[in-house]
Order: C-alpha cells, then sequence, then structure tokens
C-alpha cells in the first residue's frame, strides 16, 4: 500500500467514516448520490492502490455492474414507458432499465468502498475497537489471527521434514496425497497441544483474576477529533436534507426526481465532502508535506 | 452459595429476558419500521438488522459464560483451524472445507460455541478472501450450521456420533440453509424489488455452486470428523478439558 494518511487516523474515526458512507450510499438510491459516491471510491481505491490495481478492479467490477443492470428489466416489468417486448411478451421498460443502471453503480460503489475498507481497516484495528465492548470474542479473534500463520508455517515445516526423510516423495500421487493428509493431522495435533500449553501460560499470568488490559498504538489527537468534527456536520447536513424530501427519487410506475432548493444542493455538498474525506485529507497532507520539504 | 446459585438464576432470566425481548419485540418493530419508513431498500436494512441482532445474544452468552483458558484457547485453535483450511483450498472455488470445521466445533464444545466458530471463521477468513456485503450472511450461515451441529451431535461424554447421519445433516445443511442464506443475501443486496422470479433465478443459478460446496462439507466430514474429534478427545483426556 502506498503511503495514505486516512489509514494512521484513529480506527474508530475509520469505522465511522465508513460506516457513515455506506449506509447512505446503500439507503438512498439517487443518481447524483450514487454518482458521488461511486466518484469518491474510484479516487479513493486509485490512490490507495495505484492506477494498475484500479485496472484490475475495473475488470472484476465492470461485468458484476452489467449483470445487475441487465438483470432488474429482464425480471422487473414495472413502469409506463415502454421501450420493447421481450421473446416472452414481457414489457422491457426505461423506468426499469434506469433503475437496474442506477442499482448496478449503487452495488458498484459499494464494492469499492468494501475494498478501501479491507485496506485500511486491518485486524489490529478490529481488535482495538472491539477489545472494550466484547473482550472474551476479541482476544479469541486475536489469538485466531496469531494462530493462522502459525499453523501455515507449521505445516510447511513439517512438510519438508517429511520430503528430506523420504526418498520417493513427489513420485506416487497416492503417496503423496498420504502424506498431505498425515502432514495436516501431525499439524492439527500440534496446534491443539499448543493451545493448551498457551491456556497454560496464560492461567499462572493470571488470566480471568480481573479486567483485561490491552496495549494499543492508537491515540485520538486533535486530528482525529477535527475529523469526527467534520464527518459529523456532513452526516447531519445530508440526513437532513434527505429527511426533508428535497433529494429523492421515484422510479415506478414514473420517474419523477427532485432535487431542488438550497437544502438538496447542501445536503449533496456535504455527501460529497464526507465521501472525499480520505482523498482531501491525502491532498492536505501532501501539500504540507510540499511546503516543509522546499523550506530545508 | 445459594447467593451464588441465585445470582446466577437472575443472570439466566436476565438473559433470557434480553433474547425475549429481540425476538419478540426488536425483530417486529424493525419490520414494521422498515415498512413504514424506507421504500426503497426496506428488505437490505431490515435484513442486515436482524442479521446483526441474532448474533447478540450468542455474542453476550459467549461473553458472560466465563470459560476457562483452556476452553478458549482450543476453541481459538479450532477456529484457526478452520479459517487455514478455508485459505489451502483458496483456488477450488465452493470446494471448502470451512463449514465442516464449524459443524466439528460444533459436535466437540457444543451449539453455542459451534455458532461462535462458523460465524468466527467466516468472519476472519473474509480477511484473507476480503470482507464485502456477503460478510454478515455468512457469518450467520456458518453459525447456524456450527449450532446445528452442536445441538444434533454434541454428545456430554464426547463419544463421536455416526458418519452417515452427520454426513446427511452436512451436505443438506450446505446445500439448503448456507445456500438459501447466502443467495438470497445475494438478490437483497443487488436487487431492491424483490419478486420471486429473481430468488429463483438466484437459487437456479446458485444451485451448481451449492452442491460443489455440499459435496465439499460431506467428503471433508467423512475425511475429518473422525480424526478431529479423536484428536480433540485426546486432548481432553489428556488435559481434562471442557468437564
Amino acid at each position: 500500500m502506498q503511503k495514505d494518511s486516512f489509514y494512521t487516523v484513529n480506527p474508530a474515526v475509520n469505522i465511522c467514516f465508513f460506516a457513515a458512507v455506506m449506509l447512505i450510499t446503500t439507503f438512498v438510491l439517487h443518481p447524483v448520490i450514487v454518482g458521488v459516491s461511486l466518484a469518491a471510491a474510484c479516487a479513493y481505491t486509485l490512490m490507495l492502490k495505484g492506477r494498475k490495481a484500479f485496472v484490475y478492479m475495473l475488470a472484476f467490477v465492470v461485468p458484476v455492474v452489467l449483470a445487475v443492470s441487465v438483470i432488474n428489466p429482464l425480471f422487473n416489468h414495472e413502469g409506463v414507458t415502454v421501450l420493447f417486448y421481450l421473446w416472452n411478451g414481457n414489457a422491457m421498460t426505461y423506468e426499469a432499465v434506469i433503475y437496474g443502471c442506477v442499482s448496478a453503480c449503487m452495488f458498484a460503489a459499494l464494492i469499492m468502498w468494501f475494498f478501501c475498507l479491507n485496506c485500511v481497516m486491518t485486524s489490529d484495528k478490529y481488535v482495538y475497537l472491539f477489545g472494550r465492548i466484547i473482550p472474551t470474542l476479541s482476544l479469541v479473534f486475536s489469538m485466531v489471527l496469531r494462530f493462522v500463520p502459525g499453523i501455515i508455517s507449521r505445516i510447511r515445516e513439517v512438510s519438508q521434514a517429511r520430503r528430506s526423510i523420504s526418498p520417493d516423495f513427489g513420485k506416487n500421487p497416492i503417496k503423496g496425497i498420504r502424506h498431505g493428509l498425515s502432514t495436516v493431522s501431525v499439524t492439527v495435533t500440534w496446534a491443539l497441544e499448543k493451545a493448551v500449553n498457551v491456556s497454560d501460560s496464560m492461567k499462572s499470568r493470571g488470566y480471568g483474576l480481573g479486567r483485561r488490559t490491552s496495549f494499543s498504538v492508537f491515540s485520538f489527537d486533535k486530528r482525529d477529533c477535527a475529523l469526527s468534527a467534520i464527518m459529523l456536520v456532513c452526516f447531519a447536513a445530508c440526513v437532513a436534507a434527505l429527511a426533508s424530501k428535497t433529494i429523492s427519487f421515484r422510479f415506478y410506475p414514473s420517474i419523477k426526481q427532485t432535487f431542488a432548493g438550497w437544502a438538496a444542493y447542501g445536503g449533496c455538498a456535504a455527501f460529497a465532502v464526507l465521501c472525499a474525506l480520505p482523498v482531501l485529507l491525502n491532498i492536505k497532507e501532501n501539500i504540507a508535506w510540499r511546503i516543509l520539504k522546499s523550506r530545508i | 452459595m445459594s447467593e451464588k446459585t441465585n445470582k446466577e438464576d437472575k443472570k439466566k432470566a436476565y438473559r433470557l429476558a434480553l433474547s425475549v425481548i429481540v425476538a419478540l419485540i426488536l425483530v417486529p418493530a424493525v419490520i414494521a419500521l422498515g415498512v413504514a419508513v424506507w421504500d426503497d431498500r426496506k428488505f437490505y436494512i431490515v435484513s442486515l438488522i436482524i442479521i446483526i441482532m441474532s448474533m447478540v445474544p450468542f455474542a453476550l452468552r459467549f461473553e458472560s459464560r466465563k470459560l476457562r483458558a483452556r476452553e478458549l484457547v482450543v476453541l481459538a485453535a479450532m477456529i484457526a483451524i478452520g479459517v487455514a483450511a478455508r485459505a489451502a483450498f483458496y483456488m477450488t472455488p465452493q470446494f471448502k472445507p470451512a463449514v465442516a470445521v464449524a459443524i466439528i466445533t460444533g459436535i466437540a464444545f457444543g451449539c453455542e460455541s459451534g455458532f461462535i466458530a462458523g460465524a468466527m471463521i467466516a468472519f476472519v477468513s473474509n480477511f484473507i478472501f476480503g470482507q464485502g456485503s456477503w460478510t454478515p450472511w455468512q457469518m450467520e450461515a456458518m453459525g447456524i450450521l456450527g449450532f446445528l451441529g452442536g445441538i444434533l451431535f454434541h454428545k456430554r461424554d464426547g463419544s463421536l456420533p455416526k458418519l452417515l447421519p452427520l454426513c446427511v445433516f452436512g451436505g443438506l445443511g450446505t446445500l439448503i440453509i448456507y445456500g438459501l442464506i447466502v443467495d438470497t443475501s445475494t438478490v437483497i443486496t443487488t436487487q431492491s424489488v424483490i419478486t420471486w422470479e429473481k430468488l429463483t433465478a438466484a437459487y437456479v443459478s446458485g444451485f451448481g455452486p451449492n452442491i460443489v460446496h455440499a459435496a465439499a462439507t460431506v467428503i471433508f466430514l467423512l475425511i475429518l470428523a473422525k480424526p478431529l474429534l479423536g484428536k480433540l478427545n485426546r486432548v481432553r483426556v489428556k488435559y481434562g478439558l471442557l468437564e
């Protein structure tokens, strides 16, 4: 991953950002809102992963979008503007086509946001977030995260050891499968015994005697405060605009859209700022870095 | 002693009340709210809220059970085995042993831990396969399978279940429960107007992958159930676990 400033803010800010953006994207089926969200998601993905990964991403997303936008008019015949009739006599309507396109773009934006979420929300951040609310489950979660690479590297070790003591390794496929099975069997036994060892160690260090404290490298600084404040204001403005019914889009039976007045523009602008927050943060930090460098 | 049992009883009653509140009041309230307030995406938000709420009682129960360190860590090891097993078969789509491991964990540890194991395997392995809107549904589906595995086959004395019913349950459970939940989630996530035609189309197109998934579960239950449960039994006898 390239250097990303949003990655370094407090995990609570991270998760609130993604929750707010995905919530609005998923539940407001309005072309403008969906478009803003999709554009911001694309920009952030580009910033996170670079152009090459973005093109790969598109190769995955575009077929999905096409499929979803075709499926709706094929199965849904509501709407008054008939474009043409299908082979089975069902109507293909303009409204259903538009609906399919908008919901496909919504889905694409959601996929992109989840892609960004996977980059930004690493597992340590989940442990930090849930450690206080559900301590036991978080403990299990962090132990699983630790065990998985351990098991995989142990499988490699065992299989290497077995390979070096058996001369006919890799010649007979049936023997190969048996080798694989006993490697897995050995590793599973090892993992379970290791678990008991770990628990003994935990017990001797006083697990279960009192409240567990946990170490984390995250702090809530001024920047996090500022970001949370901006997010809160933008989210509230956006929700207020949506609640005032100035942004709405009706698909069936005929398309009727409302997007007028300062409330609609304000709400949409607030949503744009909210979505673009990571990108803006990166740009701001880049400028600050350039200025600092030019002073040297 | 009596004070302690009194406290325990109170806790139990409290948890029962919580479950009743969730099942009888919160879920219908969410459905009613969805019908009344959200026009476009009501299926999505209602189902998502219900799924998350259905996991809450399990999480609370798990937190309040004060498991001993041993059970906790061995459970974590089983979940890790499930995640590693799913990751090992990353090249074969749908042909994954994760459900089998969740069911086996349910058999060994009981239904509640089975749910936690299934949900956790889905959640953690999606750090490898990618989190997405499908994560809650996968967690719920695998959790239910682990839970049912525990209910149907968990024995207090740790004796092994019969293989035939286990495989029938694993195959049908994966095909019907997991398949239905995940395919329905596809329709609910991508479409806003849900019709029977769309659902049928999703189930029909999902049938092939679901059959592969179910076959994988049956095969892995056949291969893994006896040795894995045997190993867990061995650890139990050797270290005096889970009693």
